[in-house]
């Protein structure tokens, strides 16, 4: 059984192009008392108002980088140091972080990427993990050290129609792997509605489809890992084989390993049934929104605003029985209006609030741009919606993305979400005019309770927890990066309060980790942590 | 559509790799539009990623998905413009010699101007230019195409020559989706059609096409094009039911991958693992392609029949 921090040499078998050598027996820890660490000293992009605390102080700053490339070359792989390939990874997703790697090594196997890390253990070298690089907050940027690209390692290896598996490498775009999923008219469970998220950076926190309310997060549909410890050792990992590792790696942030293959469950293709229930009030869309995940009234189901009084709740089914099921028993329940009727009650609206006509011009608008892109007849057939995740995903590139991924969320239970909702909104009416939310269920699989522990899965979810997502329209406007900041951090402070979690894109972050969690838990998991990656090479500064 | 060539506006999304031929093949950043982007914003010269510039099939996949509106194609020959390639010297004095030759008057309101590929396969030229009911032109532009490709400046009497072939002309469908979009850069006004597009208009094609058919698209003119094409190519499957090389985002998947040294045959031409791919999976009885250079490749890894869409009518009445 594999053991955290287990440092004897490897197993004969077990590939090894280096000369292993155990962490130096000299080496003292910085002298750090849990829960009393000083601030970090790095910090151009630290958060606003909250000092960064520092859980690995002494903050790597280039010692040994030489030694480091020379080990690493004579394991022959190829390290790249020049500035036009380290600047490709200088930015993530959210571009408020910014740093530069020493050296870029693209990912191409797990023997080469467990000789890499045996060797950062022992050179000290930090090794920043990246896949799609969708995270918000500098998660997959690397301030010194090694940039890791998965992208590198990104082919499907087999794909089972009879057992219902895929297994992957793990730095594939989802988007890659349903390409090829389609041709043998399979198609993945859920994964996040954006076209660049890698597996791996996925399964390590979390990822929401329109289907999470009824299948789970993304990272619920792992089921076996290839993961190279922080200290080189490649293990196969599952619920029943080294389940530790596994419950760590999954939704662990990246701190455990480097998950080089994936075993993911798959299912075999559905066009959907599309449906739109129009509502001017969010609580009530929210309400009814959790009465059909209550009720497996959906296949899949999700909110999102255009305004406050414009919000659409969108339901839709894989198959004709269960879009008649839903007709018989549920429409009906429903206090959405459909299309045509919603646009009279809000000509009814504006027309006894004219000074209110700039709001109704803008609503008019975004309708007017969004929905023939929701409706494109290449992928539409016979009322049916073919690629849900090419069609939503180009919507957002379309209309939310920008270069600056600026999308705080929050998760909670299900009895606390409409609060956080409501409250969420709030906040960003006070720093953009115009936004989007988008609100989806995740159901929870009471046997992944460990998965769970310190992860986006707030700890008094139930049967469900729920994720919004809070997307400014940046409009063509320019806004300074204190001024994100700070919007993302009067979110985050929300869900502090509620004791909820966020379903980030790239991870928990560092400086609300102890405000989220407590200390007993976080210190529970850094010990565990120390223990897997003595030099505290990997992922650096994401969580610890 | 707002559209630049401008390296500077490449946020980084990666959404040009899902599409692009050299990073399947490479899986490697660097050879992508999004590398390129990145090595410039980061201080690299066009010097710098000289090979990994000349790599590029320009199958212009990246154009239609790039968020940022981006030029790619354009971008990438606007740099290849600062680099020389090996093939230069040649290309350019192929284009004086073409300036010098004399003007033959052709009248006619269409005309065609095939590729190398369909002038080294005269009689199905022939055949194309029967089965359209108009001429080639006289003036094929193919040392233009090169020099489009090489990002070598067109001399200006070179390019008056070939323009003064054109004169009375309403349409022109060209064969080369390079050269076709080049064209329709610099002469807004003319009507330029792919000779796909022109072909699987076709009465007599459309009505030959079968379910199990696997239609393939010439990617650089339906790249060049997407918007409108997308609709036209759409309209085509939901009346044959063939299958198509499109991939779920609707971009055509290239059935080669030849960079410009292989196209000139520098270099030997590594691109069974994309026809592979282009046919992974798929039940299909017989490929249809719109290039030639498409069908060399699928003779290469498959025994399943491939005719060129002129060959469609034919096939048909031999039952084939």
């Amino acid at each position: 059984m594999f053991k955290f921090g287990d440092n004897s040499p490897p197993a004969a078998n077990q590939e090894c192009r280096l000369p292993y050598r155990t962490f130096p027996a000299t080496f003292q820890y910085p002298a750090v008392e849990p829960g009393t660490l000083g601030p970090c000293p790095v910090g151009s992009d630290a958060l606003q108002g909250i000092k960064r605390q520092q859980t690995n102080p002494s903050r790597w700053k280039g010692q040994g980088w030489q030694d480091f490339a020379a080990a690493i070359r004579t394991a022959g792989t190829e390290l790249r140091e020049q500035a036009a390939a380290r600047g490709t990874f200088a930015t993530d997703a959210g571009g408020t972080s910014y740093g530069m790697p020493h050296g870029v090594v693209v990912a191409r196997n797990a023997g080469q990427i467990a000789d890499l890390l045996r060797v950062a253990q022992q050179f000290q070298v930090p090794v920043t993990v990246r896949g799609g690089g969708l995270t918000t907050e500098g998660e997959s940027v690397a301030f010194g050290g090694v940039l890791l690209d998965m992208t590198g390692m990104s082919r499907v290896l087999h794909i089972d129609t009879d057992a219902l598996t895929v297994r992957t490498e793990a730095g594939i775009f989802w988007h890659s792997l349903a390409e090829e999923l389609r041709r043998s008219n399979m198609d993945y469970l859920s994964a996040p509605l954006n076209l660049t998220s890698s597996v791996g950076g996925t399964l390590g926190v979390g990822g929401i489809d329109v289907n999470s309310p009824r299948l789970g997060c993304s990272a619920d549909q792992a089921l076996s890992l290839q993961v190279v410890t922080p200290t080189g050792e490649i293990i196969e990992c599952s619920d029943t084989k080294n389940a530790d590792l596994f419950q760590r790696v999954i939704l662990g942030y990246g701190q455990f390993g480097v998950i080089t293959e994936a075993t993911l469950k798959i299912r075999p293709y559905t066009p959907l049934r599309m449906h739109y229930f129009y509502y001017s009030s969010l609580r009530t869309a929210i309400e009814d929104l959790q009465l059909l995940d209550r009720n497996d009234a959906s296949d899949y189901s999700g909110i999102l605003t255009i305004m406050d009084c414009a919000v659409n709740l969108l339901v839709a089914f894989d198959t004709d029985e269960r879009e008649a099921e839903f007709k018989a028993n549920w429409q009906q329940r429903l206090r959405g209006y459909g299309e045509w009727s919603f646009a009279l009650h809000m000509v009814g609206r504006y027309a006894l609030r004219p000074w209110k006509l700039a709001e109704a011009w803008y609503l008019f608008q975004r309708k007017r741009e969004l929905f023939p892109e929701l409706h494109r007849s290449e992928y539409m057939r016979d009322n049916l919606m073919f690629d849900r995740s090419v069609v939503f995903s180009r919507a957002v590139w379309k209309f939310w993305g920008c270069k600056q991924m600026v999308i705080p969320d929050l998760a909670t239970s299900a009895d606390k979400f409409a609060e956080a909702v409501e409250r969420g909104n709030l906040v960003c009416r006070k720093y953009f005019p115009h936004y989007t939310l988008y609100l989806v269920g995740i159901k929870l699989r009471p046997e992944h309770r460990p998965h769970y522990e310190m992860s986006c899965i707030p700890a008094d979810a139930g049967d469900w927890a729920y994720g919004c997502e809070f997307e400014p329209m940046i409009d063509g406007k320019v806004y300074s990066r204190d001024h994100f900041q700070s919007f993302k951090n009067a979110i985050y402070d929300i869900g502090v309060d509620l004791g909820g979690s966020y379903y980030r894109f790239g991870g928990m972050m560092k400086g609300y980790i102890r405000r989220v969690f407590g200390d007993e838990v976080v210190d529970r998991h850094l010990a565990m942590k120390r223990k897997a990656d003595p030099a505290m090479i990997l992922n650096r500064d994401v969580i610890f | 559509m707002i559209s630049t060539n401008d390296h500077a506006a490449c946020s980084g999304c990666s959404l040009c790799l899902l599409v692009c031929p050299m990073w399947r093949h490479s899986r490697d950043i660097a050879l992508s539009a999004h590398g390129y982007a990145k090595a410039l914003q980061h201080g690299a010269s066009a010097n710098d990623i000289a090979a990994e510039l000349w790599s590029c099939t320009l199958c212009g996949a990246c154009d239609p998905v790039c968020p940022e509106q981006i030029n790619v194609t354009g971008m990438i020959l606007d740099l290849r413009r600062r680099l020389e390639h090996v093939g230069s010297t040649t290309v350019r004095a192929r284009m004086e010699s073409e300036a010098l030759r004399p003007l033959a008057i052709q009248h006619a309101t269409v005309k065609l101007l095939p590729d190398q590929a369909l002038l080294e396969s005269p009689e199905l030229l022939s055949r194309i230019a029967a089965l359209l009911g108009i001429p080639v032109a006289e003036d094929d532009g193919a040392d233009i195409a090169l020099a489009v490709e090489a990002g070598i400046i067109i001399q200006p009497q070179r390019m008056q020559r070939f323009l003064a072939s054109w004169r009375g002309l309403k349409k022109i469908i060209i064969a080369d989706g390079l050269l076709l979009k080049h064209l329709r850069q610099l002469l807004p006004a003319m009507n330029f059609v792919s000779l796909g597009e022109a072909l699987s208009t076709h009465a007599v094609v459309r009505r030959s096409l079968r379910a199990t058919d696997l239609y393939v698209i010439e990617p650089r003119a339906y790249h060049a094009d997407f918007h409108r094409l997308v609709k036209h190519y759409d309209r085509l499957r939901a009346e044959s039911g063939s299958a198509f090389n499109l991939d779920l985002q609707r971009i055509a998947i290239p059935a080669t991958s030849r960079s410009l040294p292989q196209r000139l045959g520098l270099i030997a031409p590594d691109d069974n693992e994309q026809a592979r791919w282009v046919l992974h999976g798929r039940r299909i009885s017989r490929i249809v392609v719109e290039s030639l250079e498409d069908r060399a490749a699928f003779e290469k890894i498959t025994d399943i029949r491939v005719v060129h869409l002129a060959e469609l009518a034919e096939d048909k009445v031999c039952g084939k």
